[in-house]
This record gives C-alpha cells, sequence and structure tokens, in this order.
C-alpha cells in the first residue's frame, strides 16, 4: 500500500513576545491509506499541534508534508480549504457543533463547501445520521441533544463527505465510559469501510483498539509501534 | 452555499433577540434620522423649482454701502428698475412682481388678499403651470385677473373659474376684472407667492411719483431669465458703471454711486438660502443627519465586531469544513448588506410615523411621497447601503481572519484581538463624545432661545394689539382718527396710538441721513437713522424708557407736526425723540449730551426733545437700528394703530375692536394681530430649527445608548468566567459590579471631556449670529458630561448587576 501521509523532519515553534515554544520538533512520519494511527503522550507534547498540521489548519514552521504525493507545503490558503473540504473530516473533543444550526443542517454543513456527491446530498447526510444511529434527532439543536449524541452527530458531519482521512482529537475525551466506547465502534467501524484515521488519545485502551500507536514526548516522537488486532 | 449562511444568520436573530433588536434599531434610527433631515435638507434646497426656468432666472438684490446698515442683501428694486434697464440693454429679457394688498368682495363680504402686479410676459417667463386659461395673453389686458385654484375654489366654488367677474379693490380703486386663467398652487418649498396676478398698468406706477425711479427705493421684485450663467455674469459686470450712469450726481458730486448703492445680480435658485446665517443652520442640521448615521454605522461595526468574537467557532468550524475565507466574507458581507436593508425599510416606516410630529415640532411641510421620491429614495438607500457595507468590511475580515486552531482550541471566545478591543472602546468613545457635544449645544440653544424671548426689549409685548387694517388706503383720516379715539374707550384699553413703526413688521421701515452743525453731509460719511411718524400717546403706550429729556406733548406747538412726504416748513424747527443707539451713532457722548441739540434731517431743522431706550422690534440676530421718532397727531400718514389693554383676554379685546370697527369702517376687512405673534416670527423658525436640532441630536444621543449598552452586554458576556473566578476567590458582588462600571464609564467620562472644546467651539460659533447673545454659559459643559454619564450608567448598571448576581458555579461552566 502507498503512503498516504509523509511527513518530513516537521518542526513547529511558536514565538510570543520573548519565549519561543517548540511544540513539534523533527517529527517524521509515514501513514498508509487505511491505518488507524493513534497518537499519545502527556498534555502539552504537542498532539493537538501535530493533528492541526496534519489536517491544514496550522502549517509547519519548518519541514515538508506530502499528502497522497502533493506537496502541501505549497499550496495556498484557497487550494488548502478545497483540500479540506474534498479530502479530511474533523473530530473535536469538544464535538463544535454550530448552535444555530440543526443536527441535519450542520451535518448538511460537511457537504457545503465539497461540491458535488455521489448519490446525492440527502441521501448522503442521511447515510451518514443511520451510520452514527442519530437519523432520529435530524430537527434538533445540539443544545437539545446529550454529549454522546452530539458527538455521534460531530462524527457524521466529518464522514459525510466520504473523506480520504479523519483526523480526530480526544474524540472521547468529553464522553463517559460507555458514550465513550460507542465512538470507538463507529470510528472502527469506518476504518474497516476504509477511511484512514489518526486520533488523539489519552485512554490506553481506546488506542489498543488501533492499528498503530505513535507516542510522543516533548514535541518528539518517541516510538511508532504496530498492533496485532 | 450561501442558503446555510442565511439560515444561520436569521437563527442567530432568533436566539439572541437582543443583540438582533440593538443592532436593527440602532441602525434604523440612524438611518431614519439621515432620511428625515435629507427630506429637510432637500426642501430648503429646492426653493422655487417648481419653475421650468429657475436655472436661467436671477433676481436683481440690491446692497447699501451705509454707516450703520447691514451689508445684507436686500431682495427687492426700485420700480423703475427694468425699465431703465431695457432702455439701456433692450436685449436683456425681464419681468416685475410688486405684491399689493387688495380688497375682494364676495357678495356683502370683503376679504384681504395680496395680489401681485406684473408685467405681461410673466406668466411665460418663469413657465407657471397652467391649468385654464392661455399663459401668453392671459395678462394681456387690465381687465384681467389670473388666480391659484385656492382662490378660485374661494371665491368661485370651482377651479376652472375662466371668465368670472371678480370686483377688486386696490390702489386703483374699485373696479371689475375677468378671470383669464386658472394656474397651479405652487408648492411648499417657495418663496413667491402666487394667489392673483393681474398686469402692472402704467396707471398704477403714475401713482408713485416720489419713488418709482429714485435710486435707493426698494418696493417689487425683479426678475431677469439669461441662457447662459456666463450671459448672467456679463450683463452682471456691468452693472456698475449702468448704476453710475443712472443715479449721476443724485447722492452727491463727491462720491460714486455704485459704491453706496451696489446692484446684486442674485441667481433665483440661491435666494432662499441667501442669508449666511440660514444656510449655516440648514448645513449644520444636515450635519447632525451625517452624524447620526455615522454613530449608527459605529454602532454596526462595534456590535458586528462583537458578534463576530460570539461566532468564531461556527467560522472556525467552517474553516475545517472547506469554507475559503472569501466565501466567508461574501457571507458577511451579505449579512451586512441585509442588516442594512431591513433596517432602512423599518427606518421608512419610522420616518412615515413621525413625520407628522416632525413637522409640527419643526414647522415643517415635509413628506415621503414614493411616486415622486422615488429615485431621491434610492439614491438615499445608495448611500446607506454603500456606508453599511463599508461599515462592514472590517467584522467581516475580522471574522474571515479567525485563525480555526486556536479557536477551536481554546473554549474563550475570541474578541478580535486587542486591536479589535481598543477599536470598540475608541468608537464608544468618538459616539459618546458626539453625544455630550449634542447636549451641550441643546442645552445652549434652549438658553438662548429663552433668553432672546424674555429679553427686555425696551417694551412691554404683552397686551398689545396691533390694527394692520387702519394703514388700508381705503380707510379715511377721519375713520382713523375716530377709531384711536373709540379704542381708547375700550373697557381694558390703558392706551390707543398709531404709528408706522410696529413690531414685528419691518415694510414701512425708512432711512435717512442726520447730520450735526460741523458734521459733513455726505451720504456715505454721516450716520443713517431709520426714521417713524408716531401720534400721540406712542411711548406710553409701549412703556418705553425715558433716558433722558421727554417724550411728545400734543399739548405744545413746537411739537406739531411733521407733515407728509417730508414736504414740510422748513423754516421750523420739528422736535424729534431719538433712541439711545441713534444718540450714539450721532457722536454724543452720552444721552444726556443730545439734549436740546439741533441737527438737520431730511433737509429740515430738527431738536433733539428726548431719548428713549433701544427697543427691539425686529430680528433678535440683528442689530437694534438707529430710531429717530416724528410726531403727528392727525395720522395722516401710512400708520398702524395699535391698543394696550390690561384685564381681558386675547380674543375678548379682539373681539372688542372688530366690533368697534365694523362701526367705523364696515367696508374694509379687519385685520389686527398681536405684538407677541408678530414678533414671534422672527423666534419660531430659530425655535423650529433647535426643535429639529434637538429630536435628531436625542435620537443621536440613543443611538449612542444603544451602543453602549451593546458593548457592555458584549465585554461582560465575554467576562462571565472571569467573574465567576473572581466570586469564588471572594469578591462581593458590590466589587464586581464597581469593577465593570469602571470599566465602562472610564471611556465615557473621557469622551465627555473631550466633547468640552468641541462643544464650546460650535456653541461659541452659533451665538455669534446673535445680536443680543448670552454669555457662554459654562456650566452647561460639566452639566452635560454628569448627564452622558447618567445615561451611560443607567445604560450599563442593568449589564453589571446581572452580571455580578450570576451563580459562580454557573459562571464557570458557561461555554
Ligand atoms: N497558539 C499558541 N501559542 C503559543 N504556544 C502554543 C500555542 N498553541 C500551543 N502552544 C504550545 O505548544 C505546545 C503543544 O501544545 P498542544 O499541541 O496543544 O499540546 P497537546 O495537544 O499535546 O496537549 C504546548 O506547550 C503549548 O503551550
Ligand atoms: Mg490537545
Amino acid at each position: 500500500m502507498t503512503n498516504l501521509i509523509e511527513l518530513q523532519n516537521i518542526t513547529r515553534l511558536y514565538r510570543s513576545d520573548e519565549v519561543e515554544t517548540t511544540a513539534l520538533h523533527n517529527i517524521s512520519l509515514h501513514i498508509k491509506r487505511g491505518e488507524f494511527v493513534a497518537i499519545m503522550g502527556p498534555s502539552g507534547c504537542g498532539k493537538s499541534t501535530l493533528l492541526n498540521i496534519l489536517g491544514t489548519i496550522d502549517r509547519p514552521t519548518a519541514g515538508a508534508y506530502l499528502f497522497d504525493g502533493a506537496d502541501l507545503a505549497k499550496m495556498s490558503e484557497k487550494n488548502l480549504a478545497k483540500h479540506r473540504a474534498r479530502h479530511l473530516g474533523f473530530i473535536f473533543q469538544s464535538f463544535n457543533l454550530v448552535d444555530d444550526l440543526t443536527i441535519y443542517e450542520n451535518i448538511e454543513l460537511g457537504l457545503l463547501y465539497r461540491g458535488g456527491i455521489k448519490g446525492g446530498r440527502r441521501q448522503a447526510i442521511e447515510g451518514a445520521m443511520d451510520k452514527v444511529g442519530i437519523a432520529h434527532r435530524a430537527r434538533h439543536f445540539p443544545h437539545q441533544l446529550s454529549g454522546g449524541q452530539q458527538q455521534r452527530a460531530a462524527i457524521a458531519r466529518a464522514i459525510v463527505g466520504q473523506p480520504d482521512l479523519i483526523l480526530a482529537d480526544e474524540p472521547t475525551g468529553n464522553l463517559d465510559t460507555e458514550n465513550g466506547a460507542q465512538v470507538m465502534e463507529i470510528l472502527k467501524s469506518l476504518n474497516k469501510a476504509g477511511a484512514t484515521i489518526i486520533m488523539v488519545t489519552h485512554s490506553q485502551s481506546h488506542a489498543d483498539q488501533a492499528s498503530r500507536q505513535v507516542d510522543i514526548l516533548d514535541g518528539q516522537l518517541v516510538a511508532s509501534v504496530a498492533q496485532v488486532l | 452555499m450561501l442558503r446555510s449562511a442565511f439560515t444561520a444568520f436569521f437563527r442567530s436573530f432568533i436566539r439572541h433577540p437582543l443583540y438582533a433588536l440593538l443592532n436593527l434599531l440602532g441602525l434604523s434610527f440612524g438611518i431614519a434620522v439621515f432620511i428625515t433631515l435629507s427630506l429637510f435638507y432637500r426642501f430648503e434646497t429646492s426653493y422655487e423649482n417648481w419653475s421650468p426656468e429657475r436655472p436661467h432666472i436671477y433676481e436683481m438684490g440690491t446692497r447699501y454701502h451705509f454707516p450703520g446698515m447691514t451689508e445684507d442683501v436686500f431682495m427687492s428694486a426700485m420700480g423703475g428698475l427694468t425699465e431703465e434697464i431695457k432702455t439701456a440693454y433692450p436685449q436683456i429679457e425681464s419681468t416685475r412682481d410688486w405684491s399689493n394688498p387688495v380688497i375682494v368682495h364676495k357678495g356683502a363680504e370683503v376679504y384681504n388678499e395680496q395680489i401681485e402686479l406684473v408685467d405681461g410676459n410673466f406668466l411665460t417667463f418663469f413657465g407657471v403651470p397652467m391649468l385654464y386659461g392661455d399663459a401668453a395673453t392671459a395678462l394681456a389686458d387690465p381687465s384681467k385677473v389670473v388666480l391659484s385654484v385656492s382662490m378660485a375654489r374661494k371665491y368661485f366654488g370651482t377651479v376652472n373659474a375662466v371668465g368670472r367677474i371678480m370686483t377688486l379693490n386696490d390702489e386703483e380703486g374699485l373696479k371689475t376684472y375677468t378671470v383669464s386663467a386658472i394656474i397651479a398652487d405652487l408648492p411648499k418649498n417657495t418663496d413667491t407667492k402666487l394667489d392673483m396676478l393681474r398686469l402692472l398698468t402704467p396707471q398704477r406706477t403714475a401713482m408713485e411719483p416720489y419713488t418709482w425711479h429714485n435710486w435707493g427705493s426698494g418696493q417689487l421684485e425683479a426678475y431677469f431669465r439669461f441662457k447662459t450663467p456666463a450671459d448672467a455674469s456679463a450683463f452682471a459686470r456691468q452693472l456698475p458703471a449702468f448704476t453710475d450712469r443712472q443715479i449721476g450726481q443724485k447722492f452727491g458730486t463727491d462720491v460714486t454711486p455704485h459704491k453706496i448703492l451696489e446692484l446684486v445680480l442674485v441667481p433665483w435658485a440661491d435666494k432662499h438660502l441667501i442669508d449666511p446665517k440660514l444656510k449655516a443652520a440648514i448645513i449644520s442640521l444636515g450635519v447632525v443627519g451625517i452624524v447620526a448615521l455615522v454613530l449608527a454605522l459605529i454602532n454596526y461595526v462595534n456590535l458586528a465586531t462583537a458578534r463576530a468574537g460570539l461566532r468564531a467557532r461556527e467560522v472556525a468550524v467552517r474553516k475545517t469544513l472547506g469554507a475559503p475565507p472569501a466565501t466567508l466574507r461574501l457571507q458577511f458581507l451579505v449579512e451586512a448588506l441585509l442588516t442594512m436593508l431591513l433596517a432602512f425599510l423599518v427606518a421608512l416606516s419610522l420616518v412615515e410615523l413621525s413625520l407628522p410630529l416632525i413637522n409640527s415640532a419643526g414647522g415643517l411641510f415635509l413628506k415621503l411621497d414614493y411616486q415622486t421620491d422615488i429615485t431621491w429614495l434610492l439614491s438615499v438607500l445608495g448611500i446607506v447601503l454603500a456606508a453599511g457595507l463599508l461599515a462592514a468590511l472590517y467584522p467581516a475580515f475580522a471574522l474571515a481572519a479567525f485563525k480555526p486552531a486556536q479557536v477551536l482550541a481554546s473554549s474563550r471566545t475570541p474578541g478580535g484581538g486587542r486591536m479589535a478591543g481598543f477599536l470598540r472602546v475608541g468608537l464608544a468613545m468618538v459616539q459618546f463624545a458626539a453625544v455630550a457635544v449634542a447636549f451641550v449645544l441643546i442645552m445652549g440653544f434652549m438658553l438662548q432661545i429663552q433668553h432672546i424671548q424674555n429679553a427686555d426689549i425696551g417694551f412691554q409685548r404683552d397686551n398689545l394689539m396691533i390694527v394692520q387694517s387702519i394703514r388700508d388706503n381705503a380707510v379715511s383720516q377721519a375713520q382713523r382718527e375716530s377709531f384711536i379715539a373709540a379704542a381708547r374707550t375700550l373697557p381694558g384699553v390703558s392706551h390707543a396710538a398709531i404709528a408706522n413703526a410696529i413690531p414685528g413688521d419691518q415694510s414701512t421701515s425708512n432711512s435717512s441721513n442726520i447730520v450735526r452743525p460741523g458734521q459733513v453731509d455726505s451720504p456715505t460719511l454721516s450716520p443713517t437713522v431709520n426714521w417713524s411718524i408716531v401720534g400721540e400717546d406712542y411711548f406710553q403706550l409701549l412703556g418705553a424708557k425715558v433716558l433722558v429729556g421727554r417724550v411728545f406733548d400734543a399739548q405744545r406747538g413746537e411739537d406739531q407736526k411733521w407733515a407728509d412726504d417730508g414736504a414740510g416748513d422748513k423754516s421750523r424747527v420739528y422736535s424729534v425723540v431719538i433712541s439711545r443707539r441713534a444718540a450714539k451713532d450721532m457722536g454724543f457722548a452720552s444721552p444726556q449730551a443730545a439734549l436740546n441739540q439741533p441737527a438737520r434731517f431730511n433737509d429740515h431743522q430738527v431738536r433733539i426733545i428726548g431719548v428713549v431706550e433701544d427697543m427691539r422690534f425686529y430680528n433678535p440676530n440683528q442689530p437694534i437700528p438707529p430710531k429717530l421718532y416724528l410726531f403727528d397727531v392727525h395720522a395722516s400718514y401710512a400708520v398702524v394703530g395699535m391698543v394696550r389693554y390690561q384685564g381681558l383676554s386675547e380674543p375678548k379685546m379682539r373681539e372688542q375692536l372688530r366690533k368697534l370697527w365694523r362701526q367705523i369702517a364696515p367696508d374694509v376687512p379687519f385685520d389686527v394681530t398681536s405684538a407677541a405673534d408678530n414678533l414671534d416670527t422672527y423666534y419660531k423658525p430659530e425655535r423650529d430649527r433647535t426643535h429639529l436640532f434637538t429630536i435628531g441630536a436625542g435620537i443621536a444621543a440613543l443611538i449612542g445608548c444603544i451602543g453602549l449598552y451593546g458593548m457592555a452586554a458584549f465585554n461582560t458576556g465575554r467576562r462571565v468566567r472571569e467573574i465567576g473566578v473572581r466570586k469564588v476567590l471572594g469578591a462581593s458582588a458590590g466589587q464586581v459590579v464597581g469593577l465593570l462600571l469602571v470599566q465602562f464609564l472610564l471611556p465615557v467620562a473621557l469622551a465627555s471631556l473631550i466633547a468640552w472644546p468641541l462643544g464650546w467651539l460650535a456653541l461659541q460659533r452659533w451665538l455669534m449670529q446673535f445680536d443680543d447673545a448670552i454669555a457662554m454659559p459654562l456650566w452647561i459643559f460639566p452639566v452635560a458630561s454628569v448627564v452622558a454619564l447618567l445615561i451611560a450608567l443607567v445604560t450599563v448598571a442593568g449589564v453589571a448587576f446581572g452580571a455580578a448576581r450570576t451563580e459562580p458555579g454557573k459562571a464557570l461552566r458557561h461555554e
């Protein structure tokens, strides 16, 4: 299988006033299509920074990022937006649903900037809702839903555009054990269906369910262990 | 792609109704003030546009360069001026309009009207809108009369009164005329009054032998028409030489006539605002309209950027989902446009609702006519939308520039950074500075207007009736004298007198030189006095203050009498009374020094028997002219009657006088006014404009409050967590309120200080136009600041108390 993602010597510095923080230092990482990668590490070690760079909503200070062979560093803001709409799906710890839109409309947002979709919009949205079991809540607003339901809606929004890569930053961090397990099941079934997933987590048991675990410490890669499921 | 943006926009409107309402109302108020004052501005600057010839027409005015005369242009011309111009420049097109009083007989009833004696080309010259009859021939012969629609209705009960007969009594006597044409009623924005018109005849001009070709007199309006402005200025350049040729040595041998009497060719379109003070007043009201709009747009920027912060999460999510920045910017601009459009519609309804009120408060005739005003309204809408878009650019770009990674990582609502924070505080300060300036001006205006209305004007203006109809030519001298004598015996009447110096009526004003022995006798160097003829009891009736000497006494032979038209006995010495200002102008060190002094006045010997205090009969904006009074017990001159009364109501007094009039002069319509009403014509325009200004400035202040409230609500909303933490750490609600209030009120306090010098300058300029102005009232500045602060306090106190009462636990859970 080919590499979907190639990170070469990625470094990310934050400069604020006098202090310079090295959030990521010389990270090189290859991820193949269809992998399910769990990223672990203590708080503040750079996991979110790494995920944001992978998601192109942050740019590395140095290093190269190839996505499916294409160099993203050279891409304009406009083309990066297009890239996100076509290929990426985001899941956040705090769900980040738009308060003023219904669940259906929130999920529809995932198609909004993408252009056409195979099989038509409605089918795609309903299919995504079925996959996460949220269809009966389509007309509700986010604040009317429980945390678990909100996160499932957020996952539906992330997958409705059939992205190549799903980026999840502590998707179970705000959920109880049961809801967390549900989210993991959904992610695993998406992975089985062909999606590449990169997930940040603090839970070893959740990390164990991935196909590979990457450990980060102080902005540096310390281990990348493939696991047999 | 924009559909979901609209959905989110309208949902957030519903979810944040307060924000939506503040934003919409603030904008609508601002736009409404802008529309109203634009209407006003357009009304005032579109005078005479009923005439299609307006751009080509010019009116001859005169400016007199005499000592003691104002440099204002008088919009009147000598009766024979156009005749003299026609002889010298046959190619110049001109026409005349001479307003004369006329009595209309309708059955047994008589009515006072004004008739325009005009040249035969008048109707075609102006392109007067005709309903019936032919403009070219309607005034062809002197037996014809042209009526306006309302006159036709009044006297014939129908619009098409062509061919009907009318009996009129004017200077040419009682005659019948045939109605030859009906013209449209002119709109309100005109200084031209066209009710009835007839031909100006040689018989009529022959009745004015002294004035018709007497350079320096002015009785009618002379108009000229030119194809191009260049033709007009070419003609204007010839006027000084023409003036010098025509006057020759009539003003003396050592003077250049055009340097004393300057003919000024005024574009007719500029005539209404020829008074620079009026023009300045109109422009400043226009400025208030623009300021209100700007304040409203500032509100929009403030509230929109504040809300942008609240929507940052949505923006970030959209970005991660691949929304290009350009689309986001477009989305916010479209939102702004929608808001502006909605606000414009709300503003239009506000204007419709408030116009009757504003019209009565401002003495105006404004109206919105969607059919004829559509292009104007669209251009106002265009201005509003363009300004709105400009205002929306900042929030749109600020929003689209949010970095999603940072927004999504933190649970804090971004406020748009430190810059945006400064901007918000800065804009709020601009608003409150404007509000405080408005307060300063409103208070200053009120004080001045109250001052001139209550000021000692040298005589008692209340309980004083003026019987105008005594001046009518149809009233004989015997009738005048018996009316005055009988009026003195009416119950409640303490004095009755005749005079041609009347409070509030400048139409009988005459000016001449007065020369003391040993002084040079020259029209440019000798002092000029404004002179009037007064009868017995005149000064006593007014309650005038006699500074020195005495006033006229009918028992004394030497006071008798000033003959008609200045053709008195040249060997006699006449007694005159002068005013304080006249004594000063004549070079006397004090009123006492003037007593019993001789002088030459209008070719006669006079002796000053007394000096009276200046009396303000006319416009408070203008200096009181120096006065000289001549005595005439017999009411032989064109005089009016004045009646002073006590102890009964004005309507009762009017009724008594009317009854008396009916007995003495039943053929002449009775016409009485009160001196207070007469004088009010000078005070009303200023008062009306102040009302208008107060309304505009008051709404601007309201907009400022809306903005401050929005800012306070937003800032407090963002600080809920901080407040929660402070309370957990032991801060009392009072301390939290104090903290918040200081934060909001400090900028307001600073802004109101900035307002002091601005308000001082503006008020100073405004007061300069008054001859009798109040001293700068310094106390209004702190008061304006305190009022602005109090309003701000009330505005934000609710927000601060609400925030301070929040349970800390709830505040900390807040996201
Ligand atoms: N916007 C920023 N400015 C400055 N420093 C930052 C910023 N974002 C993250 N950092 C720093 O970068 C490091 C990595 O942060 P992050 O990737 O959020 O860690 P993690 O997600 O692993 O907890 C931390 O030390 C953090 O303080
Ligand atoms: Mg993190």
